[in-house]
Formats: C-alpha cells, sequence, structure tokens
C-alpha cells in the first residue's frame, strides 16, 4: 500500500493515525456485516411484520342440487357499502390540521385570558398546563375522523336515498384494528341502491361497493334437515396458514349434509397481502393465491318427490292439542340400490334462521318454537329419533316365522276380549294383549291385512324370539348407517345375550307386535322394507349421489360416490317373500285391509300400516306412533315408501294417506317422464 | 526566493477528485431516492427539489473550493485566528434566542433566508486552521505545560458553546480532531495519555453511572439527551420514573420510549433488510412507507437508505470511497511540506473520519443517536460546503507541497 509504504518511513505518529483509520473502517465493516449479511433475516422479518398485512378469502362454497340438478342450496351476491379508509386518509390529516388550528387559537385565547387575570406573562411551567395532553391529540384526531367519514356517509345516504348513521365507537375501533380492511357503512343493498349509489359515486371519495356471499336456501324450508345449516367459522383448515391478520367472514356447515360435505363445499381459501405504510394505511394489495371454489354436492333426492312428501304431511295434518305443527317423518328409498329419494321430517326450521338471514318478528318465532319441547323442530325425525315399529315390525316376525317352518295356510283362533266387544285379545301368562282386529280365524294373510297382534304373537313365539332378533340382525336394526349428515341415531335391538337372560314370554310378545325394546328410525324401516321388496338384499342407503365441480369448464373430474353398496343378505327364501308380498298386497287392496287410503289407481301397492303405543314411566299409553310402510309396484318393486306419524290416529288413517300423495306423484312423473326417476329397473 | 510570495503549483490529486465526484454521484441519487417518494415531491417545481438543492450546493462548494486553491494555504492560515474568532462570535450568536432558530429542541442555526447558515459546521474548520497554525510552532514549545493547556482551552470553547445549543455530535467531533492534531504535532505523549486516562475515566464512570445506577445518581443533563442515551444503552425509561409516577404515567414513558427508539429500530431494519445486494434504487420500503421518518432520511440516516437501497455491497463502496478520501489526505500529510499544512491535513482527514464513523455508527447502532451528517451524503448546505472547503484544503495543500 502505498501510503503506508511512505509513511513507514520517517512519520511515526501519522503511521499510528492510519492505524487509527483502518481499524475505525475495519469496526464499521464489520458491523454493517452483522446487521446486513448476518442479521438480515431477522431484520427482513421485521419488516415484514410490521408491513405487510395477510387476509384470509374465503372461497365460494359449492351448491347442494337433486338428482336433477335442481339447485336447493345456492349462493347470492351480498353488496355492502364500505368506507375504504386509506383513500380518505389525506382529508383525515386536513381535517385534524384545522381542529388542531382552531384548538391552538382557543388554547391562546385561554393563555391570553389567564395572562389578563394575573396582569402579567404566564411562566413556562404555568404554560405546560395549558398544553395539549397526548390523549387530547389522539381525541382530536378521532374527533377529525369520524368528521370526515360522517361527511361521506352523509353525501351517500343523501344520494341513495337511505338514511345512514356512522356509529363512532364502531368507527373509531375499526380505524384502530382493522384500518386496512374497508369499514361497512349499510349492509345487503337492493337494486335500486346499487343503482343510484353506482350512477353518483364511481370512483370517487373512499366509498365504494363491497361483495360479499351469502348463503340462500331458494325452496324455502324444504329438505331443511337434509341440507342443514351454517355457522360462522372463520378458522383455518387443515393444509392453510393458521396465522392471518385479518379473516373475512367464513362459515362452515353445522348439520346436515352442509355439514358432512363441508370439506367438499368450502374449497379452499385464498391468501392476500396487504402492503401498508407507516401508520396502517393500505399501499397495495397482492393477491398470493386465488381461493379454490368448493365443488358441488349432488344428492340422491328428488325434489318433486321430496316436495309432495311435504306438502301432504303439512296438507293431512289436522291441528291437534298437542302442537300446531305436524309431527312426521317420510322415507322415499329407491329399492335396488338404497338411493334415499326424498326424506321429510315436519317440523322444520328455516335454515336462514341460523345465519340472521330473516327479519326480526320471524327471527322471534323460529326461536320461540325451537324452545317447544314437543315441536323439536331441530331433530331430523326421518333419522334422528328412535320410535317404536309397532305392527310394521311384523313383516319381520312373519318372515323369521315363515323360515322356521310355519304353514301360512294354517289357521289361527283369536279369542275375544272380555272388556272390548268385537276385538280379540291374547293372553300371555297373566297378562293381556289388546288386538285391534276382531276375534275369529286368521292365517296369514288375514292376519297381515287385520294386524292381528294375536296371531303374530303367536307365530313369533312359535318361531322363538332368537329367530327373530337374528334376523332382525341381518336387516341392520339396531346399528348405524354413518350417515354424512350426522343426524343419526341407531334404534333398539335386544341382542342374542339379551334374549338369552332375563328375557320372559311377555318381551317376546312385545317383540312380536314391535313394542317393548324394540326402537327403530323411519330411514331403517325404509331399508328393511326395500330388502323385502328386492328379494332379500340389503342396502346401505345413499344421500348424495356425486361430487362435481362448480365451474363446468373446470379441469377437474367430478366424483361419483359408491352407488348400490350392499350391506347384507337377509337369506330368505323366495317363497317367504312371495307369501309376505301377496299379504301386503291385500293388506291394501282387500276390503279388509287396514292400508286402503294408500290405494292409486294404476299402482299396485304393498304396505302395511302401523300403530305403536307410546306409553310413559308408568307405563300408561299416553300417545300412539302411527306408520305406514310400503313398496311398489307389486309385480317389479321399485319404490318402498315408510310414512310415520306422531300422535296420529291409526297408520291408516294417518299414515296411508300422506302415501297416497307420494305415489301419485311417483306415478306421474314416471308416465311423464317415461320412467325418468329411477334407472334401475332391474 | 521569488517576490510575488507565489509557489509552483503541482496538480490535483486526482485519485482523492475522483473518489469526490464519486461521493457526490451517489448523494445526488439517494437524496433523490429520499426525498421523491411522494406526489408531493414530484410536484414541487425544479428549482424547489431538494436532490436539485443538494447538486447546487456541490457546484458551489467546489468551485469555491477549486478558487481557494489558487492560493498557498499560508495565506490562509494567516487569517485563521480572525476566523476563528469571527465563528466564536456566531457561535455566541446562535445561542441567543431571536438570533438562532430554534428547530427540534435546538438553536443551531441562522435563518439567513435562503441558507439555513450553520456556525458550527464552519467553527470546526476555523477550529483546524487556527489549531494547525498554533501547533506548527516549533516541538520544543509544544513541551511547556502552558502552551498545552493553551491548546486544550482552544479545543474546549467551540466544544463548551457548540455543546450548549445543544448539539452533542457536533461537539465530540472536535476532541479526536484537536487530540490528534496535538499528536502529530509532537505534543508530548505524557501530557496527552494523561489527558486521555482522565478523560477516559470520566466517560467510564459516566457510562457505568448511566447503566447501571439508579436515578437518584445519576448525573444532571438534559432529557432528550438522557434518553438518547438510554435507548442506547437498552435502559427503560420507567426505571427513571419519580417515586409516585401513576400506571398511566408510566405507560407513557414506555410509550415515548417506543416512540424515542423509534428512529434507530427504523434505521436498523432499513439496514438490515437491505441484505447483500440491497433493494434497488429507489425500491427500498422503508422509506417509501414512511417508516423511516422523512424528516431524517435525507440527512442524518442517509446511509440507512444506501443499505437498504444497495446492501452491503454499496456500504462497502461508500466506506471504499471514504477510505480513499482519507488515505489520499494521510498521503497528503505525509507529503505536506511544513508543519502547518501536515497538521491542517491530519486535522481535516481526522474531522471526515469522525464524522463519517459516528453517523454510520449510529445508522448501525454502534453509537448513540447525535446529529452528525454524513459528510458529502447528506443533505445540507452547510455540511456539502464545508466538506468541500476541507477537501479544497487538502488539495491546497497537495498543490503547494513544494516550496522550491
Amino acid at each position: 500500500m502505498l501510503v503506508f509504504d511512505e509513511l513507514k518511513k520517517n512519520e511515526p505518529h501519522l503511521r499510528l493515525v492510519a492505524v487509527g483509520l483502518v481499524a475505525g473502517l475495519c469496526i464499521l465493516l464489520a458491523g454493517l456485516w452483522w446487521v446486513q449479511v448476518v442479521s438480515s433475516r431477522e431484520y427482513q422479518e421485521h419488516l415484514t411484520t410490521q408491513a405487510y398485512r395477510t387476509i384470509r378469502l374465503p372461497a365460494v362454497r359449492g351448491k347442494i342440487l337433486d338428482r336433477e340438478g335442481r339447485v336447493l342450496a345456492e349462493n347470492q351476491p351480498r353488496y355492502n357499502l364500505s368506507l375504504y379508509l386509506d383513500d380518505l386518509h389525506q382529508p383525515f390529516d386536513a381535517a385534524y390540521g384545522e381542529f388542531l388550528k382552531s384548538a391552538r387559537s382557543a388554547q391562546k385565547q385561554n393563555i391570553d385570558r389567564a395572562e389578563k387575570k394575573l396582569d402579567r406573562s404566564l411562566t413556562k411551567a404555568e404554560r405546560k398546563r395549558f398544553a395539549f395532553t397526548p390523549e387530547q391529540l389522539q381525541a382530536l384526531r378521532e374527533a377529525a375522523r369520524v368528521r370526515v367519514a360522517d361527511a361521506v356517509v352523509a353525501q351517500v345516504s343523501q344520494k341513495i336515498g337511505q338514511p345512514l348513521t356512522l356509529d363512532p365507537v364502531a368507527f373509531n375501533r375499526h380505524y384502530a384494528a382493522r384500518l386496512a380492511l374497508p369499514f361497512p357503512v349499510l349492509k345487503n343493498l337492493d337494486a335500486a341502491q346499487i343503482a343510484r349509489f353506482e350512477e353518483n359515486f364511481s370512483g370517487t371519495l373512499g366509498a365504494d361497493l363491497e361483495l360479499q356471499s351469502v348463503r340462500s336456501y331458494p325452496l324455502g324450508d324444504t329438505a331443511a334437515h337434509l341440507l342443514g345449516y351454517l355457522q360462522r367459522h372463520d378458522d383455518s383448515q387443515e393444509g392453510e396458514d393458521a396465522v392471518f391478520n385479518y379473516r373475512i367472514p367464513d362459515f362452515s356447515g353445522a348439520v346436515g349434509v352442509e355439514c358432512g360435505f363441508d370439506d367438499q363445499l368450502r374449497g379452499r381459501a385464498g391468501a392476500e397481502s396487504l402492503l401498508v405504510n407507516s401508520q396502517g394505511y393500505r399501499q397495495s394489495e397482492t393477491v398470493e393465491s386465488q381461493p379454490e371454489p368448493g365443488q358441488n354436492v349432488v344428492l340422491t333426492i328428488d325434489l318433486d318427490l321430496q316436495r309432495a312428501a311435504e306438502e301432504s304431511i303439512a296438507s293431512h295434518h289436522v291441528p291437534g292439542a298437542l302442537a300446531a305443527d305436524a309431527r312426521a317423518a317420510v322415507v322415499v328409498m329407491d329399492v335396488h340400490n338404497g338411493d334415499v329419494l326424498a326424506m321429510a321430517s315436519s317440523p322444520t326450521i328455516n335454515p336462514l334462521f341460523f345465519n340472521g338471514g330473516l327479519p326480526p318478528d320471524e327471527m322471534q318465532r323460529e326461536a320461540a318454537r325451537r324452545a317447544d319441547v314437543k315441536l323439536r323442530p331441530e331433530i331430523n325425525r326421518a333419522t334422528q329419533e328412535n320410535y317404536a315399529p309397532g305392527s310394521i315390525f311384523k313383516v319381520v316376525v312373519g318372515l323369521a316365522a315363515l323360515e322356521a317352518g310355519l304353514n301360512p295356510e294354517k289357521f289361527y283362533t283369536v279369542q275375544a276380549d272380555p272388556t272390548r266387544p268385537g276385538k280379540g285379545c291374547v293372553y300371555i301368562g297373566r297378562r293381556k294383549i289388546d288386538d285391534t282386529a276382531p276375534p275369529g280365524e286368521y292365517n296369514f294373510k288375514r292376519a297381515v291385512e287385520r294386524s292381528s297382534n294375536s296371531y303374530f304373537i303367536q307365530i313369533g313365539s312359535d318361531a322363538g324370539a332368537d329367530r327373530i332378533v337374528a334376523l332382525a340382525e341381518k336387516f341392520h336394526l339396531g346399528e348405524n348407517f354413518d350417515l354424512p349428515t350426522r343426524q343419526e341415531t341407531s334404534g333398539n335391538m335386544p341382542s342374542e345375550d339379551r334374549i338369552r337372560e332375563g328375557w320372559s314370554a311377555g318381551d317376546t310378545a312385545n317383540l312380536c307386535i314391535g313394542q317393548g325394546e324394540v326402537s327403530v328410525t323411519p330411514l331403517q324401516m325404509a331399508v328393511v322394507y326395500s330388502a323385502i321388496a328386492n328379494g332379500g338384499t340389503v342396502f346401505w342407503p345413499r344421500l348424495v349421489s356425486r361430487i362435481e365441480p362448480q365451474d363446468p369448464m373446470s379441469h377437474d373430474v367430478a366424483t361419483n360416490l359408491p352407488s348400490a353398496l350392499v350391506c347384507d343378505h337377509i337369506g330368505v327364501s323366495g317363497r317367504s317373500l312371495r307369501i309376505l308380498h301377496n299379504a301386503m298386497l291385500a293388506e291394501t287392496e282387500d276390503v279388509e285391509g287396514t292400508g286402503k287410503a294408500a290405494v292409486v289407481p294404476g299402482l299396485r301397492i304393498c304396505g302395511k300400516t302401523g300403530t305403536a303405543q307410546v306409553e310413559d314411566e308408568h307405563n300408561r299409553v299416553v300417545d300412539h306412533t302411527t306408520w305406514f310402510a310400503s313398496f311398489a309396484p307389486y309385480e317389479n318393486p321399485k319404490y318402498a315408501v315408510v310414512v310415520m306419524v306422531e300422535s296420529g290416529i291409526s297408520g291408516g288413517d294417518s299414515c296411508a294417506p300422506i302415501a297416497h300423495d307420494i305415489y301419485e306423484t311417483i306415478l306421474e312423473k314416471e308416465k311423464s317422464g317415461a320412467g325418468k326417476i329411477l334407472a334401475a329397473a332391474y | 526566493m521569488f517576490s510575488t510570495g507565489t509557489t509552483p503549483r503541482e496538480s490535483f490529486d486526482r485519485l482523492q477528485i475522483a473518489a469526490l465526484v464519486g461521493l457526490m454521484f451517489i448523494g445526488t441519487a439517494f437524496v433523490f431516492s429520499a426525498t421523491m417518494v411522494n406526489d408531493f415531491a414530484a410536484a414541487l417545481p425544479w428549482y424547489d427539489q431538494t436532490w436539485v438543492r443538494q447538486i447546487v450546493w456541490y457546484a458551489l462548494g467546489f468551485g469555491v473550493a477549486a478558487a481557494m486553491c489558487v492560493l498557498d494555504y499560508h495565506t490562509l492560515a494567516r487569517w485563521s485566528f480572525v476566523a476563528y474568532w469571527l465563528m466564536i462570535i456566531c457561535l455566541v450568536a446562535v445561542l441567543i434566542p431571536h438570533i438562532g432558530s430554534m428547530r427540534f429542541g435546538a438553536r443551531r442555526w441562522i435563518d439567513l433566508g435562503f441558507f439555513q447558515f450553520q456556525p458550527s459546521e464552519f467553527a470546526k474548520l476555523a477550529f483546524i486552521l487556527a489549531g494547525a497554525n498554533f501547533l506548527s510552532r516549533p516541538p520544543d514549545e509544544l513541551k511547556q505545560p502552558v502552551i498545552f493547556w493553551k491548546g486544550i482551552g482552544l479545543m474546549l470553547l467551540p466544544f463548551g458553546l457548540i455543546l450548549k445549543e445543544p448539539d452533542l455530535g457536533s461537539a465530540l467531533v472536535l476532541l479526536p480532531t484537536g487530540l490528534v492534531m496535538m499528536l502529530v504535532a509532537g505534543t508530548p505523549r505524557r501530557y496527552l495519555l494523561k489527558l486521555i486516562g482522565i478523560v477516559g475515566l470520566l466517560a467510564a464512570l459516566f457510562v457505568v453511572d448511566l447503566k447501571f445506577l439508579p436515578a437518584r445518581w445519576q448525573v444532571p443533563m438534559q432529557d432528550y439527551q438522557r434518553n438518547r442515551l438510554l435507548i442506547y444503552f437498552g435502559r427503560d425509561y420507567t426505571d427513571f420514573a419519580p417515586p409516585h409516577a401513576t400506571p398511566a404515567e408510566l405507560q407513557r414513558m414506555k410509550q415515548r420510549q417506543a416512540d424515542d427508539g423509534y428512529n434507530i429500530r427504523q434505521a436498523l431494519i432499513s439496514v438490515g433488510s437491505g441484505g447483500l445486494l440491497g433493494k434497488g434504487w429507489r425500491q427500498g420500503t422503508q422509506n417509501a412507507l414512511g417508516y423511516l421518518p422523512r424528516a431524517v432520511a435525507h440527512n442524518d440516516f442517509i446511509f440507512s437508505v444506501i443499505a437498504e437501497e444497495e446492501g452491503f455491497v454499496g456500504g462497502v463502496i461508500v466506506l471504499a470511497l471514504y477510505a480513499v478520501v482519507l488515505f489520499t489526505g494521510l498521503r497528503i500529510a505525509g507529503q505536506a511540506r511544513d508543519r502547518l499544512g501536515k497538521l491542517v491535513a491530519v486535522g481535516v482527514v481526522t474531522l471526515i473520519f469522525s464524522h463519517v464513523f459516528i453517523n454510520i455508527g449510529m445508522n448501525i447502532r454502534i453509537m448513540p443517536v447525535t446529529g452528525v451528517p454524513l459528510p458529502l451524503l447528506s443533505y445540507g448546505g452547510s455540511s456539502v460546503l464545508c466538506s468541500l472547503f476541507a477537501v479544497g484544503l487538502l488539495q491546497n495543500i497537495h498543490i503547494h507541497r513544494r516550496g522550491y
């Protein structure tokens, strides 16, 4: 180094100075190295933390469709009017400047007045008392902002013709916590307001329309239980970032298909990052990842059948003392593959109750209904409540007896009931069980027609409770179907162990007439009757047919959910089934049959009515659960229809008419659409 | 030998001039980047824009310094004491309320309308000239204690006046400058060592007092100065709260601590996030988004802007350019023809180095925050003019290094 060579010769002091310079520069160099190279990442993180905000963008929710693609649940756009505060920060500063100026002149006046009173100039300490505290300045700033925001809101409100107010507390809170996000002033503008706003204000002023997507159920409360409802749920799902600065409101299903298929419906949230400046105002935004829209869920439900079922329940309901609305359930099933074509449950709650989409008086009414202990509108009575099956269980008893060697032509005598003229009875030990059928001779067919308790108790006891229970197990009664809707109970069926010990003849008798420890759900009975109809195959019930992408142009492929999944085979001979089919046909077609009301001209229906007693703790009868379980057409069964009405009069009176309406609709659809409902005809 | 009294002139030290031009170019570019960040700035007429003004100061300073090089530095030195006492008068004047204008709590400038005249900058140059003149007497004279203390007094007078403004940073740079000049002049070691020893002891006691001792034992000083040192040493303001402070007041002190430490925190984030290569000219987000306060980004913290935008590489280039200026200055000192020249050169070199070290050190937190500009890169008329005059003096000594 030239300099050093020269200095070495004769300038020790300069050499010392040179060494000092080098040392100093090296210290600076080392410091720079430490900060810029070694610690660079840490400072970059500080920069990101103070300058970037992330926002979670929820995706558009998938629709729920019926089997023909008709919409049951979809999304509607909702327009909110919001203030975009980053556009307003210059007016904010200007207003603050004005406020400060006037505050300062007021302060000066105060000082002058004080000086005049004391007749001298104030000392520094005394002047300090008049100085502005940080809280006062902060209050001035807030007041300035509220003034500017108020002015904008007033302008907008005048032009769109709707009185609007700005809540200063909410506004200041939003400013402090969520400055980079827009502040909503008016939610859910209608078309006229949107038009007026766009005419007068596009592109100016810091106020703009913000688009949100809101779930809507265009058919009201049709299939409400099956669809379910949404709840507010902003959390990140699996596979998303866990940490966001702001989350735009998102929803997830609480029950029903909305819940069971929430992952597919919800899609995948996107992320946006905002660059904010040192005061927190938004400078620019980048969409880091686009949200992926959710997929559509196609149900197996046929909308026409569903509506027919619901309307029929409502129209046949006689308002009684117990509750204003009908409490009933209907399940319509395709016997060849287990597809649920209709699943109605009454009463229902309007799904919009859960996300505040109803006007206030309706909300109150729904809330009162929801709290009603008897009504319990949230329960899906088709799958979520256990009912005593009553006489509709007799088909299982009958099949078990036939398999055990019962001769269907053998007549049993049913004795008369001494206390009830014209009705039969049977004695188990000392206990008398009433029979709704009159005394006389009954073979299998007549017993089914008239639903004779005595006959079935007789044949059931002969066959043995173990056989009945074994067959019931093959039908998978007492077990869950693991429905995706999370609205399920398993019913109750005594197990083989239960029968072995502590089981009396009386219990068997109860079993034979579908009372006592037996309880089922309407869906389970639909599966049972479908199995009986199709020759003995128990299918898993299917609610969802396929999942497909929302955008028909997308490259994603639809997923078909497996259908016709076999759960079990009941292993009953064709002869037994035929005997049963004939007996059930007689129930609807014969004069004596209890199910006459279901008959539809042009369709041969096999059915079984049932009336189960509901007892309280003291074994007193307080209510009846009425049933009508059926399948049609007799020649080549395709549909199974199970109707259950709580607190009905009898199966034939309360339930069969509803089934009638449903079969009528089925017949119409088949005639008009040439078999459009079902593809399977085997 | 010649009657006119002029001496033959050599050519300029080209390397130093080149480094100077490099620094001026960087200064213009980054003052531009630091100030042209919003529409408001861009809307100003071109003659009002900051970087244009910086160019004007560069041109002016360069011109005057070049003109000064015509004269031998001895001629200038003859006027050194006049200049010195003139500057002392200006320093006293600036402290008088209606002459000196108060800004950011300090009285450092005299407002001359188009130009904010900062006497402390010029006082440093006057001190170097006067001090060199004083110390260029025969070395034997320097051995006398009286002369030694006179020299110290020469240094302490402007030091005290500048400290009173208050401007701790500018005052501080006088000390190493004076001491190095005395060392090179040949003041006996033992005087200097004793002096350094005493000062070092006082400084160490001061630091210990500040860092570790409770409030009652603290040396009295101005609030904001204490706050700066507290930030630097990482102590909480709340340690110095009056005994019956309410929680609200403590909260306010914490808030003020956050606010006071804000500059240095943002400067560190700027410097650190620049990384190795920086973000690119005018791409620095800290400055554009206002995190680095606009008031200081173009002068005291200009190095943060450079560091963020050009990274470690940029910082090294800046240091290298300064190193060239300083070491060529030392070479000039070595080749000076007499003690006066050598002392002036050494004084200028130390002055520039002190500014660089304190300012860059402040940006990376190895020095507490003091208002010392970065020579030639910070925006500011007085600072630019004095830096160019100082380097002009070096060139002057270089040109007139042969007396024959």
